[in-house]
């Protein structure tokens, strides 16, 4: 029995690696875009995935609305501000963040050079009121009731930007969709590279399949070649763009961290992991579906 | 697989009233009704086109009939699954006029193919092989490819290739139409050989010699239809042979 198995694995596999040699160039363009369609998809699922997390982030964020208080506003004045919106239900709490620690944290931004701030002079940054909200809905109304108050600043009065999630949201939405149009296409175009490639080597090989149906092989005989065949060029396309993703990820988000100061990225290995599993599954899937095309028709005279 | 049980009398071969007719159009065969005993020699003869191909692409049910039946060993070829298909290419060897062999195999590795792709028993391949290969007479061979073998050993090869299932059947469809005189008798002497030891044997053939001086069962198809069917009989019927 264990002979028998050790017969048709190697007999498998010994035709798929003469198979994918002897066709090599299109089972390389099969392999490639193999591997093309796995770094789309990879990009794509741990690109949403940042994006994903940014917007996490700002919402936390957005759940703080600074008010921001005009210069002449006596500090009692500003303390009674403070008593009437904690005893508004909508909010959960208030600090009051005074000209000069408002100095300090601008300062903290690691974006601004020691040089720019000094030449600034005077504090031109006014203390404010930062309320934080349990529910983010309820910031446009605050926003609008607050800017009716004389203590506030007019120039901004608030730093209430209602559009930065939202944008969020619609970039992710967008790349999300492009994206999953670009690996439909490229997916159906993978398929139907691989199953031309199983055409190609059943091609080839017609005349050892004829022989084998007229001694008697069982028709899963005739086809294991061919689908162990898809499964290399799916596996080693996939193998190839783990690797890149795999190796490739930190390096990228550490990139973009330096570029885009503001964009809270992070590298996350938990998803990467999962990434590059389904990569993997993918790669595996494209070459058996494609062979198993390419296999079907020819084999069922 | 379970086989039925079937008697040595009942016939190994029926044809009940088979016609086929191609997706084209064609009538390869209409109501053709024959019966094959076990241990027959049978010559299937009759002009290009008759319907010999045909008949012989049925038996392996590399084609289904459109109307009639077809009974192999006691089993309604109609009735079998696709799955069961390599269980009946088994039981029969065939042969080609172009021989099918691999070109990039040695003689041994072409015969030993046949027991390889059906899951054989793997231990006895080595014997199996040498023997088959003793019997078409290529012993000291084995390592050659077919390209070093003359027309007629490759044949040998082929049949030996046939013969490593121990077919019940042996189809031969033209085996001699590549091989010249001498050589065809050859190969003939090996048919009835193979024959001698149990097996049907089938062969579809034009060489009127052969036939004429065998005096064997001779079915002559023509248009599809069996023209003839008699016992020592020869390529021509009796009266046409007569008005030469």
């Amino acid at each position: 029995m264990l002979r028998r198995i050790w017969n048709r694995a190697e007999f498998a596999a010994s035709s798929a690696w003469q198979n994918f040699w002897r066709n090599a160039t299109v089972s390389v363009a099969g392999l490639l875009i193999v591997w093309v369609v796995l770094l789309a998809l990879g990009s794509l699922l741990l690109g949403l995935h940042s994006l994903d997390e940014v917007v996490n982030v700002e919402k936390s964020r957005a759940s703080v609305i600074s008010i921001f208080l005009a210069d002449s506003t006596p500090l009692s004045s500003a303390m009674d501000f403070k008593a009437h919106l904690e005893r508004d239900p909508r909010v959960s709490a208030v600090t009051f963040v005074t000209k000069d620690q408002a100095m300090e944290k601008f300062r903290q931004m690691p974006a601004l050079s020691p040089e720019v701030v000094e030449s600034l002079g005077t504090n031109p940054l006014p203390a404010s009121l930062d309320v934080t909200v349990h529910d983010i809905r309820d910031l446009a109304a605050i926003d609008k009731e607050v800017r009716a108050s004389p203590l506030v600043d007019k120039s901004p009065a608030t730093n209430y930007e209602p559009s930065v999630i939202d944008k969020i949201i619609l970039l992710a939405r967008v790349a999300g969709i492009a994206g999953l149009v670009l690996i439909i296409a490229l997916t159906a175009l993978s398929i139907f590279i691989i199953m031309l490639t199983i055409r190609t080597a059943i091609y080839l090989r017609r005349k050892e399949i004829e022989v084998m149906k007229l001694v008697g092989a069982t028709d899963w005989f005739v086809r294991w070649p061919f689908i162990l065949e898809g499964i290399m060029t799916g596996g080693a396309g996939a193998i190839l763009a783990v690797a890149i993703v795999g190796f490739g990820y930190r390096p990228a988000v550490q990139n973009l961290q330096s570029v885009l100061i503001f964009v809270p990225f992070f590298y996350d290995p938990n998803f990467l992991r999962v990434v590059l599993a389904a990569m993997l599954a993918f790669g595996m899937f494209l070459g058996v579906f494609g062979s198993y095309l390419g296999v079907r028709r020819f084999l069922h005279q | 697989m379970v086989s039925t049980m079937v008697s040595d009398a009942t016939p190994l071969i029926t044809f009940q009233n088979v016609s086929k007719t191609y997706p084209n159009g064609t009538e390869a065969l209409r109501e053709v009704s024959l019966d094959v005993p076990r241990q027959d020699f049978v010559f299937l003869v009759g002009p290009s086109g008759a319907g010999k191909s045909t008949l012989v692409r049925l038996l392996i049910r590399e084609e289904r009939a459109t109307t009639g039946k077809i009974f192999v060993d006691g089993q309604e070829l109609g009735r079998l699954k696709r799955r069961q298909l390599p269980h009946l290419r088994r039981k029969i060897g065939i042969v080609f006029q172009d021989f099918k062999l691999l070109p990039n195999l040695t003689v041994f590795q072409n015969v030993g193919f046949a027991v390889r792709v059906t899951d054989g028993e793997l231990r006895h391949l080595k014997p199996k092989v040498e023997e088959v290969l003793s019997i078409v007479g290529l012993d000291g061979k084995e390592k050659k490819f077919p390209d070093e073998l003359s027309g007629g050993e490759q044949q040998r090869v082929a049949i030996a290739r046939a013969l490593v299932h121990d077919p019940k059947i042996f189809l031969a469809d033209e085996p001699t139409g590549n091989l010249d005189p001498a050589t065809s008798w050859e190969i003939l002497q090996l048919l009835l050989q193979i024959n001698a030891r149990g097996t049907t044997v089938l062969m579809a053939t034009h060489n009127r010699e052969i036939v004429d001086v065998m005096r064997r069962r001779v079915i002559a198809i023509e248009s599809g239809r069996i023209a003839r069917d008699e016992d020592a009989g020869g390529y021509h019927a009796q009266a046409n042979l007569e008005s030469r």
